[in-house]
C-alpha cells in the first residue's frame, strides 16, 4: 500500500506539500501511534515506522534533491517517530494542524522563484516557519539534523510544529508574514533555503528573545508608563511610608545597575562613596531617573541620581513604586522568573503572586528590549529588586513580619549602595552582595564588603621592592623543594636549602667546565650535561637522558631537546 | 608543519625553567665559558632531579627523627648524604 501510494505520488509533478499532506491524510493507513506503542518495541515498531516513513517521504518526494536527504531523514524519521510516540498526538493530527495553521498565502507568494525549486522549498519554509519557534525554543539541539531532513521529518516535526504552532500563533499574531517570502525566495539547494528560512524567522523571534536583538526602547516606554501608573495606584493604596523609603532605594540600584550593564556605562567612581552615605536620601527624583534610565537606557540617569540626592521621603513612595515597576518591566522573563522563584519562597503566596503578575507584565515589555549583556546583570539586579519589591509588598499586605522588614531594609540600603556603583566590576560585587540581603544580613555587613572592594581598585601600586634576582631564582628551586618534601618546613630549613643549592650550582659549573675542557671545547654542550648526569647516576643504560627529559620537563622543552622528524624531511632541533 | 622554537598551542608553561637565571649563574661562575641554548634546559632538569633527591632525603631523615616538620638538621644530613653519594660516583 505504501508502495502504491508512493507510485501514485511520484507520478505527480511537483505537488505542493499541502496537497500531498491532504492526500496522505485521506489515504493514510489507520495505523495509529497507539497501535505502534502497543505493538511494542523493536521489530514491530520499525516495521510500522518504515512504511509510514516511506509514505511520508514519498508524499514529499517531488524534488530529486531530497532523495539524498531522504535516506538521512528516514533514519531520523524513525527516531523522531519513536520519540513522538511518547506523545498523544498522531501524525494525522499533526498534519491536520499543519494544514490548518500553515497559511496558504505563504506557499503561493513566491512566484518569482524558480518553480521546481521553490515548491518544495516553500513547503519546507512554511513548515520551518511554524517549526522555527519550536526548534529554537524547545529543541535547539535538534536543529542541525532537522535542517538536513526538514521535508522528511514530518511526524516529529509535526509534533514540534503543533506545539509551537499554537504557541507561535499566539505570539506571532502581530508579526508580518513577510518572512515567509523571504525564506521561500531562497534559491539553489534545499539546505540553503532551509538555512535561510531558519535565519529569517529568527528576526521576528528576536522580538521575544531579548538576547538576540535589540529593540528601540520607545515601545517599552509606553507600556512602562501605564504599568507604572497601575503600580503607583496599588502602591499608594498600601500603607507605611517607611517602606517607601526602602523601595526607592531598592529600585535605584537596579536602575543604576541596568545602566551599568550598558556596554558604555560611564564610571562614576567619585559618586559611589557619596552614594553610600546618601542611602536614605534617595529621592523621588531618583525614582524618576530610574524610570528614565529604564525607558531610555542611558547612563545619564546615573549622574542624575546622584545630583538629586536630597529628597523627601514622602515622594519616595511614588518613586519607588514606579521604579519597581520600571525595573520589573525591563528585566527579561527569565530573570523575573528566577526572582519570582526566589521571592516566592521567603514571601507568602499572596505576595509572590503579585510579583509574578508584575513579572508577566514586565515580560511582555522586557522582551522587546534587553540585550544579552544587560540581562546577566539585570537578572541579578532584578532578583534583588524583586526581593525588595516583594519585601515591600509583603510588608504592606501582611503587616510585615519582622524578618521581612529586616530583609527589605537590609536589601534596600544594599541595593542603594550597589546602585551607586557604575562599573561592571561593581555590578559583580553587587551581585555578590545581593544574596546576603535575601538572607537577612545586617545592613552594615553588605556595606562593608562593598567599600572594601573599592580601595583595591583605587589604590595605585607602589614601586615593588627590588629583590635580588639571584635569590629570586634560587627561591624558585626552594619552592620546588618544599613541594617535593610534602611536609611543613621551618624557615631555617629553607635557608639551608638555599645554601645547598648554591653549593650545588658551583659544583655543577665546575664539572661542566672540566667536561668541556676534556672535550677541547670552550662551550658547554648538551653532551657534557649528559655525561654529568651519567656520572651522577641519573642516566644509565636502562634510563637514557631522553627518558628523563620526557618525564620531568614540560612538552615545550622536550620539543627543544629531543630531535624529532617533521614533514619536509626536516629534523628539529637540527643535529 | 614547520618546526619552531616557540611554544605551540598553549602559551603558559607550567613549571617554567628560569633560563635567564641559569644563564646568569653560569656566566658569573665561568665567564670564559659559554653555555649552549638547550644546555640550560638540561641544567634545569639536573636541578629538578637534585632538588627531588634532596627533598626525599630530608623527608626520610625527618621521619627517622619522628618529626612532623622538616628542620635544618634534616636538610643538612640529607645534603651530606648526597655529597657522599656524588663523591662516591666520581670514582667510576
Amino acid at each position: 500500500m505504501a508502495e502504491a501510494m508512493a507510485d501514485s505520488y511520484s507520478q505527480d509533478s511537483e505537488p505542493t506539500t499541502r496537497t500531498l499532506l491532504r492526500r496522505v491524510l485521506d489515504t493514510a493507513d489507520t495505523r495509529t501511534p497507539q497501535r505502534r506503542r502497543s505493538a511494542g518495541i523493536g521489530a514491530q515498531k520499525s516495521l510500522l515506522e518504515t512504511p509510514s516513513s516511506r509514505r511520508l517521504s514519498s508524499s514529499t518526494k517531488t524534488n530529486a534533491r531530497r532523495r539524498s536527504q531522504r535516506a538521512r531523514s528516514i533514519g531520523r524519521l524513525a527516531h523522531v517517530q519513536t520519540s513522538g510516540h511518547l506523545e498523544e498526538q498522531t501524525p494525522r493530527t499533526l498534519l491536520k494542524n499543519i494544514l490548518l495553521t500553515a497559511p496558504e498565502s505563504s506557499i503561493m507568494m513566491p512566484e518569482s522563484v524558480v518553480k521546481p525549486v521553490p515548491t518544495p522549498q516553500v513547503v519546507q519554509s512554511s513548515r520551518q516557519e511554524s517549526i522555527r519557534g519550536s526548534l529554537e525554543l524547545q529543541l535547539p539541539e535538534l536543529e542541525p539534523p532537522t535542517t538536513l531532513a526538514l521535508g522528511l521529518l514530518a511526524p516529529g516535526r509535526r509534533k514540534r510544529k503543533l506545539r509551537l504552532s499554537v504557541f507561535q500563533q499566539g505570539i506571532d499574531q502581530g508579526l508580518p508574514l513577510s518572512q515567509e517570502p523571504c525564506g521561500n525566495t531562497s534559491a539553489s539547494s534545499l539546505t540553503s533555503s532551509l538555512n535561510l528560512t531558519f535565519a529569517t524567522p529568527l528576526q521576528p523571534q528576536s522580538v521575544h528573545r531579548p538576547g538576540l536583538a535589540r529593540r528601540p526602547p520607545t515601545r517599552r516606554a509606553v507600556d512602562v508608563g501605564a504599568f507604572l501608573q497601575d503600580l503607583q495606584d496599588t502602591s499608594l493604596a498600601l500603607a507605611s511610608p517607611g517602606n517607601s523609603l526602602r523601595t526607592p532605594v531598592a529600585t535605584l540600584p537596579t536602575d543604576t545597575v541596568l545602566e551599568d550593564t550598558q556596554p558604555f556605562s560611564q564610571p562614576l567612581v567619585g559618586h559611589s562613596p557619596s552614594v553610600y552615605h546618601s542611602l536614605p536620601c534617595l529621592s523621588y527624583t531618583e525614582a524618576k531617573d530610574a524610570e528614565k534610565a529604564v525607558s531610555h537606557r542611558t547612563q545619564r540617569s546615573g549622574p542624575k541620581l546622584q545630583n538629586h540626592s536630597p529628597v523627601k521621603p514622602a515622594q519616595l513612595l511614588a518613586g519607588k513604586s514606579k521604579k519597581v515597576d520600571a525595573l520589573a518591566m525591563s528585566f527579561p522573563n527569565t530573570s523575573s522568573a528566577i526572582a519570582g522563584e526566589d521571592e516566592v519562597e521567603p514571601l507568602q503566596g499572596g505576595v509572590g503572586e503579585n510579583a509574578e503578575e508584575r513579572m508577566e507584565e514586565s515580560l511582555s515589555v522586557s522582551e522587546v528590549k534587553d540585550t544579552t549583556g544587560t540581562q546577566g546583570s539585570v537578572r541579578t539586579d532584578k532578583s534583588d529588586r524583586n526581593e525588595t519589591s516583594e519585601a515591600v509588598e509583603a510588608k504592606e499586605p501582611e503587616g510585615s513580619s519582622g524578618d521581612e522588614n529586616i530583609s527589605g531594609r537590609t536589601a534596600s540600603p544594599e541595593l542603594a549602595s550597589s546602585t551607586t556603583e557604575f562599573l561592571q566590576a561593581r555590578q559583580l560585587q553587587f551581585l555578590e552582595s545581593a544574596p546576603p540581603p535575601s538572607t537577612a544580613i545586617l545592613s552594615s555587613e553588605p556595606l562593608e564588603p562593598l567599600p572594601t572592594r573599592l580601595p583595591p581598585r583605587a589604590r595605585t601600586l607602589g614601586p615593588r621592592p627590588r629583590q635580588d634576582p639571584h635569590k629570586t631564582g634560587l627561591n624558585h628551586y626552594v619552592k620546588l623543594f618544599s613541594f617535593y618534601a610534602k611536609m611543613p618546613m621551618e624557615k631555617k630549613a629553607l635557608e639551608m636549602v638555599e645554601k645547598c643549592l648554591d653549593k650545588y650550582f658551583q659544583h655543577l659549573c665546575d664539572d661542566l667546565e672540566v667536561f668541556a675542557a676534556h672535550a677541547g671545547r670552550k662551550t658547554v654542550r648538551p653532551e657534557d650535561l649528559e655525561l654529568l648526569m651519567r656520572r651522577q647516576g641519573l642516566v644509565n643504560d636502562q634510563v637514557s637522558l631522553h627518558v628523563l627529559v620526557e618525564r620531568h620537563l614540560p612538552l615545550e622543552y622536550r620539543q627543544l631537546l629531543i630531535p624529532c622528524a617533521f614533514s619536509g624531511n626536516t629534523v628539529f632541533p637540527a643535529q | 608543519m614547520a618546526p619552531s622554537t616557540t611554544v605551540s598551542q598553549r602559551k603558559k608553561i607550567k613549571r617554567k625553567a628560569p633560563r635567564g637565571f641559569l644563564k646568569r649563574v653560569f656566566k658569573r661562575q665561568k665567564p670564559h665559558l659559554r653555555l649552549e641554548t638547550s644546555g640550560d634546559l638540561l641544567v634545569h632538569l639536573n636541578c629538578l632531579l637534585f632538588v627531588q633527591r634532596l627533598a626525599e632525603e630530608s623527608r626520610m631523615s625527618a621521619f627517622e627523627n619522628k618529626c612532623g616538620v622538616i628542620k635544618k638538621e634534616h636538610v643538612q644530613a640529607a645534603a651530606k648524604r648526597e655529597r657522599g653519594r656524588k663523591r662516591g660516583r666520581q670514582r667510576i
